[in-house]
């Protein structure tokens, strides 16, 4: 499952092991299309807590990330960022940008 | 939403041949180009090596494909496909007010000419973006440059007006530029190179640097891999192995997107295999339900 958070819900993304935050937007196309593959991600990757940011709503902590360009995708080991995937991508490419950073 | 069997992207002989090769398999299929199919074969002046055809003038021959094309019945939604999703089960194809499903998608687009500007690849993602709708208001407050290759995205770049502090903006076409807002400043300068650290901070032209915080860049025809997400390319061409697939399962590519040679005969005949490669792949789906 990918939980949406807040900015003052981050510390849960910084406490997990390995983390994938989504940061979107409701008026961003590719991020509508990614939301239900990273979903369906999120359901065969049991050991990796999943994340979804509104970045309208949460615009410090994008900034803070330099998000420039959305959907961003990053993978967070212990609170450090590993990996990115910056626009759409299907299931097995994002896999594989999690997987790899294990 | 109805969900085709194939959707064929492209009307030149690529899309064309996968198409008829793909109605005469039965199948629902979707084409979407232009109702006066291609520019590149309809400007040809002669085409001395199409089999059955000698000496045939583009125009000739458009005019002969679009006959084959009414006889089959087979009609072109007009329209353009600004980016492909892989959805797993499905295709999501984003038209440019609708989006429409398809089981697989045969990429016959053509080839893109022009290259990528030094730093655009690298900086992708990093302040180098194709949307400015999707990223313009990451930019409230700050600077873009934006590369229009076509007066349509004037539009864009007056919607990144409204967020941005300052907008820059490149025209890469001959038509007048009617811009008039007081932040965007229209420059006529050439765009060389894109640098930065972390992220954008400068667009490098033939006569100096802007800096800037990020670079839109927004062309008339997509590159394969921003056309579909995670594709896999080469030089620019997308990658296929003999049966024409690519590194997408149920995404097939034909004629010049695959490469040279550039030939109208070998696109024909690209078409005809992807569209038969599709039909297969679409019959092992089915045996596995």
């Amino acid at each position: 499952m990918v939980k949406v958070i807040n900015q003052d819900e981050f510390d849960e993304v910084k406490n997990s092991d390995l983390a994938v935050v989504d940061f979107s937007a409701v008026w961003c196309g590719p991020c509508k299309m990614v939301a239900p593959v990273l979903e369906e991600v999120s359901e065969e990757l049991a050991d990796v807590n999943f994340f979804n940011i509104d970045v309208d709503k949460n615009m410090e902590i994008a900034r803070e990330y330099n998000i420039t360009n959305i959907p961003a995708i990053l993978v967070l080991k212990k609170g450090e960022v590993v990996n990115s995937q910056i626009g759409f991508a299907p299931k097995d490419k994002l896999v594989e940008v999690i997987n790899s950073s294990k | 939403m109805e969900r085709y069997d194939i959707a064929i992207i492209g009307t030149g002989p690529g899309g064309l041949e996968a198409a008829i090769t793909a109605k005469i398999r039965n199948k629902n299929i979707l084409l979407i180009g232009n109702k006066n199919l291609s520019l590149k074969v309809e400007k040809a002046h002669t085409i001395k090596n199409y089999l059955g055809i000698p000496d045939a003038a583009g125009e000739d021959l458009t005019v002969r494909f679009k006959k084959h094309l009414a006889d089959m019945e087979i009609e072109i939604t007009e329209d353009k496909i600004s980016s492909v999703y892989a959805m797993g089960d499905y295709f999501a194809l984003q038209g440019a007010d609708v989006m429409y499903e398809a089981e697989t998608v045969i990429l016959a687009t053509g080839v893109v000419l022009g290259k990528p500007y030094p730093g655009e690849n690298e900086y992708l993602g990093k302040g180098v973006s194709y949307c400015a709708t999707c990223d313009a208001p990451l930019y409230r407050g700050k600077t873009a440059a934006v590369l229009g290759f076509s007066p349509k995205e004037e539009a864009e770049a007056a919607f990144l007006g409204e967020v941005c502090e300052k907008v820059y903006y490149f025209p890469q076409y001959k038509e007048p530029v009617e811009l008039s807002k007081d932040n965007i400043e229209i420059c006529m300068d050439k765009p060389k190179e894109i640098k930065g650290e972390m992220t954008v901070n400068t667009l490098v032209t033939d006569s100096g640097e802007v800096s800037v915080d990020g670079v839109f860049i927004l062309r008339e025809s997509v590159a394969p891999s921003q056309l579909v997400p995670g594709l896999e390319t080469e030089d620019n061409h997308v990658k296929v192995n003999r049966k024409l697939e690519t590194s997408i399962p149920g995404c097939f590519a034909c004629g010049d997107i695959t490469g040279t040679p550039y030939q109208y005969i070998k696109a024909a005949g690209e078409g005809n295999v992807a569209a038969l490669s599709a039909v297969a792949y679409l019959d092992e789906k089915k045996r596995k339900m």
